[in-house]
C-alpha cells in the first residue's frame, strides 16, 4: 500500500514535469534545430532518473551522454502536444535501460521525428487557429462594448483545452508507452503506424505550404500582363511550392543552416527591393 | 515616468515569457497585452479599444514552423502604452504598434541566430559530463536573454518618450520593411521543407502534393485538410489489413511488405 502511493507520487511528479517542460519548450527556440534544447530539457529528469544524477560507473555515464545527446536531435512540435511525445520518448527511454541488448534507442528519434509533423501541423491549427479565433472573436466583440470580461472570457477559453490537452497528453503517452511500445515495435505495428502518421504530417504541411507563405509576385508588362494572374491560372500558390522546394533543396545539399538564414534574408530584401517578389 | 516604464516593461516580458515558457496561452495577444497596460496606467477603458483594434489587425499571423511573425506584443505593448500616455486614438496607436512589430520581428530573428549557436555549447557541456550547464542553456540564458531584450527597449520607449520611438521609427525605411516582410515569407518555406525532409520519401511524397493541391485549389483550411488526411489513412489502415486477412501467409510480415508500397 506504501509503495504502491509512493509509486502514485512519483508518476504525478513526472506528469507535471511532463506538462511545465512542454510548456517550457521554446525558450531556447533557435533557427538551427528550434525547439531541440528544450525536448532535451524535458527529458533530462527521466534520464537523470535511469542513469543517476552523478552515474557511478564510466559505461552509466557514457549512456547518459548518449541520451542527452540523442534529445538535442531536431525537434519542432506544438508545446501543448510535446508532452505527449516527452511522455512517449520517457517510456521509450526506460525500456531502453531496461533491455539494452534488445531496444534499439535509434528508434526512438524516429518515433520523435515521425510524430512531431503531424502533431504540429494539427496542434498549430487547433491551438494558433481554431480556439485562438474563437477565444478572441469573442473577446474582441465584449471588448468592443468596453467590457472588462471580454479578456478574460478569451483567457479562460484559451487555457482550459491548452492545459488538458498538456496534461492529459503526458500521462497518456507515457503509460501508453510503458504498456504498448515493446508490443509495438516487435510485431512492425509501429511502422505501420509511423508511415501512415508520414501521410498524414505531409498532407499537412503540404495545406500549411499552399495556406501559410502566401509569396506572389507584382512583375507586370504593360496593363494586360500580370505574371500572378499568369501564374495562378496554371496552379494557384505556385510561388510558395516553388520557395518551399527550392529549400528543400538546399537542406537536401547540406548548405549550412546560417547560409540559409543569410540566403533567406539578404535574398527576401534584395528580391523585395528589384520588385520581383513581395 | 520611472515606475510607469518598469510596469509596462515588465507586462512586456510577462507577454513575451508566455509563448516562451506558458506555451503560448496567448497572454501576448494584443487584446490582452493592452488591457494589462491599460490596467497599469489606469486606463482599462482605453486600453481595451487599442486591444480590440490591434487584435483584429493580428488575427491572420499565425506561428508556425520558422516563422518569426510581426512581434505583436512589443507592438501592442508600446503602442497601447503610447495612446493612453499621449492621449491619442486607437488607430494612431496602430500606426506605431506595426513598425515596433516589425522592430520586435528582428530581434526576434537575432535571438534566434544567436540561440543556434548555443547547441554548440551545450553539446561540449554534455561530452564534459556537466549535464546542469548544458540544461541551463535553454532553462537560465533563454529566458534572462529574451527578458533583458524586452524589458529594455519598452522601459526605454515609455521613460525617453514615445516621440522619441515614433522617431526612430520613422527611421526605418520602407524597402527594408517590405524586405523583411518578404524574408519572414521565406523562412517559414525553409521550416516547412525542414519538418518535410525528415519524413519525405519518393513514394510517399504525392501525398505532400495530395494536401498542397487540396488547399491551393480548394481554398481549404489546414485543419480541414488534416480531417481528410486521417479519412485518408483510416481508409489505407482497412486496406493494408484488409489484404492481412485475404493472405494465408502470417500476417504481421505482410503488414510490413504492404507498407513497403506506400
Amino acid at each position: 500500500m506504501a509503495e504502491q502511493k509512493h509509486t502514485d507520487k512519483r508518476l504525478r511528479h513526472k506528469f507535471s514535469q511532463f506538462f511545465w517542460r512542454a510548456w517550457a519548450i521554446q525558450t531556447s527556440w533557435n533557427y538551427e534545430s528550434q525547439m531541440n534544447m528544450g525536448f532535451m530539457y524535458g527529458m533530462a529528469p527521466t534520464i537523470d532518473e535511469i542513469y543517476g544524477e552523478n552515474p557511478d560507473t564510466p559505461e552509466k555515464l557514457q549512456k547518459k551522454k548518449d541520451a542527452y545527446h540523442r534529445h538535442m536531435a531536431f525537434f519542432n512540435c506544438t508545446p501543448q502536444l510535446t508532452s505527449f511525445v516527452l511522455g512517449l520518448s520517457s517510456a521509450m527511454e526506460e525500456e531502453y535501460a531496461a533491455n539494452p541488448d534488445t531496444f534499439d534507442p535509434e528508434s526512438i528519434n524516429s518515433v520523435k521525428t515521425s510524430l512531431m509533423g503531424p502533431l504540429s501541423g494539427i496542434g498549430d491549427s487547433f491551438f494558433q487557429g481554431t480556439i485562438k479565433i474563437i477565444a478572441f472573436g469573442l473577446g474582441i466583440n465584449m471588448a468592443q462594448q468596453g467590457n472588462l470580461f471580454g479578456p478574460i472570457l478569451a483567457m479562460i477559453i484559451s487555457i482550459i483545452p491548452s492545459a488538458i490537452v498538456t496534461y492529459w497528453g503526458g500521462k497518456w503517452g507515457y503509460l501508453q508507452g510503458k504498456k504498448n511500445i515493446q508490443k509495438l515495435i516487435s510485431n512492425g505495428t509501429i511502422n505501420r503506424i509511423m508511415s501512415l502518421m508520414n501521410v498524414i504530417g505531409l498532407m499537412v504541411i503540404g495545406a500549411m505550404i499552399a495556406t501559410m507563405i502566401g509569396i506572389t509576385t507584382p512583375i507586370k508588362f504593360g496593363k494586360s500582363f500580370v505574371l500572378q494572374t499568369t501564374l495562378d491560372s496554371i496552379f494557384p500558390q505556385m510561388l510558395p511550392l516553388a520557395f518551399t522546394f527550392g529549400m528543400f533543396y538546399l537542406i537536401k545539399k547540406k548548405v549550412n543552416t546560417a547560409w540559409i538564414m543569410v540566403i533567406c534574408i539578404v535574398g527576401g530584401i534584395l528580391l523585395s527591393v528589384l520588385g520581383i517578389f513581395n | 515616468m520611472f515606475w510607469k516604464a518598469l510596469i509596462v516593461g515588465l507586462i512586456g516580458v510577462f507577454a513575451m515569457f508566455d509563448s516562451r515558457l506558458l506555451g503560448r496561452e496567448n497572454f501576448e495577444q494584443p487584446l490582452i497585452v493592452s488591457t494589462l497596460v491599460g490596467l497599469a496606467l489606469g486606463d482599462p477603458a482605453k486600453g481595451l479599444m487599442v486591444g480590440a483594434t490591434l487584435q483584429l489587425v493580428s488575427m491572420g499571423i499565425v506561428a508556425v514552423g520558422a516563422a518569426t511573425p510581426p512581434d505583436m506584443v512589443l507592438g501592442s505593448v508600446v503602442a497601447s502604452a503610447f495612446a493612453i500616455l499621449s492621449n491619442t486614438s486607437a488607430q494612431a496607436a496602430l500606426t506605431v504598434a506595426l513598425p515596433v512589430a516589425v522592430l520586435g520581428q528582428m530581434i526576434g530573428i537575432v535571438v534566434r541566430m544567436l540561440f543556434s549557436s548555443f547547441n554548440q555549447l551545450a553539446n561540449k557541456a554534455i561530452d564534459a559530463g556537466k549535464f546542469k550547464k548544458a540544461r541551463s542553456y535553454h532553462i537560465v540564458y533563454g529566458p534572462i536573454i529574451y527578458a533583458l531584450l524586452y524589458f529594455v527597449p519598452i522601459f526605454l520607449a515609455i521613460f525617453l518618450g514615445t516621440n522619441a520611438v515614433s522617431s526612430f521609427v520613422k527611421l526605418i525605411p520602407a524597402w527594408l520593411t517590405n524586405g523583411l516582410t518578404l524574408a519572414s515569407k521565406i523562412l517559414p518555406a525553409y521550416g516547412f521543407a525542414l519538418l518535410m525532409s525528415t519524413m519525405i520519401d519518393k513514394k510517399n511524397a504525392v501525398y505532400l502534393f495530395l494536401g498542397f493541391f487540396i488547399a491551393a485549389y480548394g481554398k481549404m483550411s489546414v485543419i480541414s485538410v488534416a480531417i481528410f488526411a486521417v479519412i485518408l489513412v483510416v481508409i489505407l489502415n482497412k486496406f493494408m489489413s484488409g489484404n492481412d486477412n485475404n493472405n494465408t501467409q502470417p500476417s504481421s510480415s505482410d503488414s510490413l511488405d504492404d507498407l513497403e508500397e506506400l
